[in-house]
């Protein structure tokens, strides 16, 4: 038996990935990560851990 | 709380009912428990940055399935939960936004950014001038009760123990601090779109002269008439002090009226049985010290049939006369609820007193939106408006302490023919 996943860790961890993915790939020269495309990503980030967090909040 | 009317909250279902359209808002608003207005400002925001939001609508209209008309109560998150959910979605709308701009999907920076700072600033401006939930106000006050406990406890009755007008104001301060932040906020955002707006369209400078002259005026008409404004925000302050102050002392005089005073004169009645009058006076003193010290009073009960109850048992012990409860309904006490339970005792000990030894019947009534309790006895009545100044059981106790509540309470009586007290509580809007 597995303990129930905190949401929020778990959503804050994938957004941790991805942004690392994204600076990765622009490292290598894959990706250029300009203002444009961080900027989005960056509030995706913030605001998903967000709604996480207030959502996993008891009512 | 808020009542909404499609399935059960754990399901995504529009809910025609509540919607303005499809009802896709208000359902996804329901399932995640967060401000419909909140999604109705996404939708619309995303709408004018490419049409994306009409497409998500559409989508939403054609794929999630509408909800039966069986209603249910579902609670809005509030508080953290809530701030962190608004902010969540403000982000992830700014993202959608910045990437439809990169993108090329954008209509024009001079009319997406202010209209998105108008629809935040609007919807904290529209949620502070609509109201906290019932329940809201009732968990802060609550919590602030559970959070002062060394507080007077004023207004509770000796079976009743309630927080008292500090812990009020302190519930009061807060929300009033919340209040005034979110409207601070609101504006904010608000006069920032409109920057945005003079600044992207190239009016910035002109509007710039325009309110430096305004706020030239405004100096100018503020250091002539502050002598004035300060002597009429000063003799206001004060003038609050002393309702509150007097407040309190109706409320303290009230509380000692039903409870201290009472026993003093069944002590004196029953001089000759010294058990009966040290028993007297033990109970109320565990009374007064859980009063004084903030602890719930000995037997109290949370709801309000279960308080009635107990207050007519204890009369009809005190006094030896029958009293019949019928109560229709029930409800959490809350402490405005309490003030009725206090007001009602107190016409039970009137009638046991006055009442030439006759049954008193209570009945009470309990619905959502409002509270009925009618005392009557069939004893000898009496002229209302024979009463003597000094005697507070019916002006203050009852009939006082029920306008300090918001409710209202009416004494019916005539010589010859019993008493009626009719005490009603209405739910605050």
């Amino acid at each position: 038996m597995f303990a129930k996943p905190d949401i929020t860790s778990v959503v804050a961890g994938v957004c941790i990935v991805a942004l690392g993915l994204l600076l990765l790939l622009d490292g290598t020269g894959t990706a250029d990560l300009r203002f444009g495309v961080l900027a989005p990503a960056c509030c995706a980030a913030v605001g998903a851990i967000l709604l996480a967090s207030g959502m996993g909040r008891p009512r | 709380m808020t009542t909404a009317s499609a399935g059960s909250a754990g399901e995504l279902r529009r809910d025609r009912d509540a919607g303005w359209i499809g009802g896709v808002a208000a359902g996804v608003a329901r399932r995640f428990g967060v401000d419909v207005t909140l999604v109705r400002l996404a939708f619309v925001v995303a709408a004018a940055a490419g049409g994306a939001g009409f497409a998500a609508y559409a989508l939403g209209w054609l794929l999630i399935p509408a909800g039966d008309s069986r209603p249910s109560r579902v609670r809005i998150r509030t508080g953290r939960a809530a701030v962190e959910v608004a902010l969540g979605t403000g982000l992830l709308l700014v993202a959608v936004l910045l990437t439809l701009r990169e993108l090329g999907l954008w209509f024009s920076d001079a009319i997406v950014w202010p209209l998105f700072l108008i629809a935040a600033g609007g919807a904290l401006i529209w949620r502070q001038s609509m109201g906290e939930p019932a329940d809201t106000v009732g968990r802060e006050r609550s919590a602030s009760a559970a959070a002062v406990p060394g507080a007077v406890r004023a207004e509770a009755g000796p079976s009743v123990a309630a927080p008292g007008r500090a812990e009020l104001a302190v519930a009061e301060g807060r929300r009033a601090a919340v209040a005034i932040s979110r409207t601070g906020i609101g504006i904010a955002l608000v006069i920032a779109a409109g920057v945005v707006f003079l600044q992207a369209t190239g009016a910035l400078g002109a509007a710039r002269d325009v309110l430096l002259a305004l706020i030239a005026a405004v100096v100018v008409l503020a250091v002539i008439f502050a002598p004035w404004i300060v002597r009429l925000l000063r003799s206001l302050t004060e003038e609050r002090a002393e309702r509150i102050r007097s407040q309190e002392r109706a409320e303290l005089a009230a509380h000692l009226h039903d409870s201290v005073l009472q026993t003093l004169a069944m002590v004196q009645r029953r001089a000759g049985e010294p058990t009966e009058v040290a028993a007297l006076a033990r109970r109320q003193e565990r009374e007064l010290r859980a009063w004084l010290s903030g602890r719930p009073a000995p037997g109290q009960s949370a709801r309000l049939a279960g308080a009635l109850e107990i207050a007519a048992a204890e009369v009809e012990e005190r006094h030896g006369v029958p009293v019949e409860v019928v109560v229709v309904g029930d409800r959490e006490l809350d402490t405005r609820h309490e003030a009725v339970v206090a007001a009602a005792r107190e016409a039970m000990t009137n009638a046991a007193k006055f009442g030439g030894g006759s049954p008193v019947d209570v009945y009470a009534e309990s619905a959502d939106s409002r509270t009925q309790v009618f005392v009557r006895d069939r004893g000898p009545g009496f002229d209302t408006g024979s009463i003597p100044p000094d005697r507070r059981g019916v002006r203050e106790s009852i009939v006082g302490r029920m306008k300090r509540y918001g409710g209202r309470a009416r004494v019916t009586s005539a010589p010859g023919s019993g008493t009626e007290v009719e005490i009603v509580l209405e739910e605050e809007q």
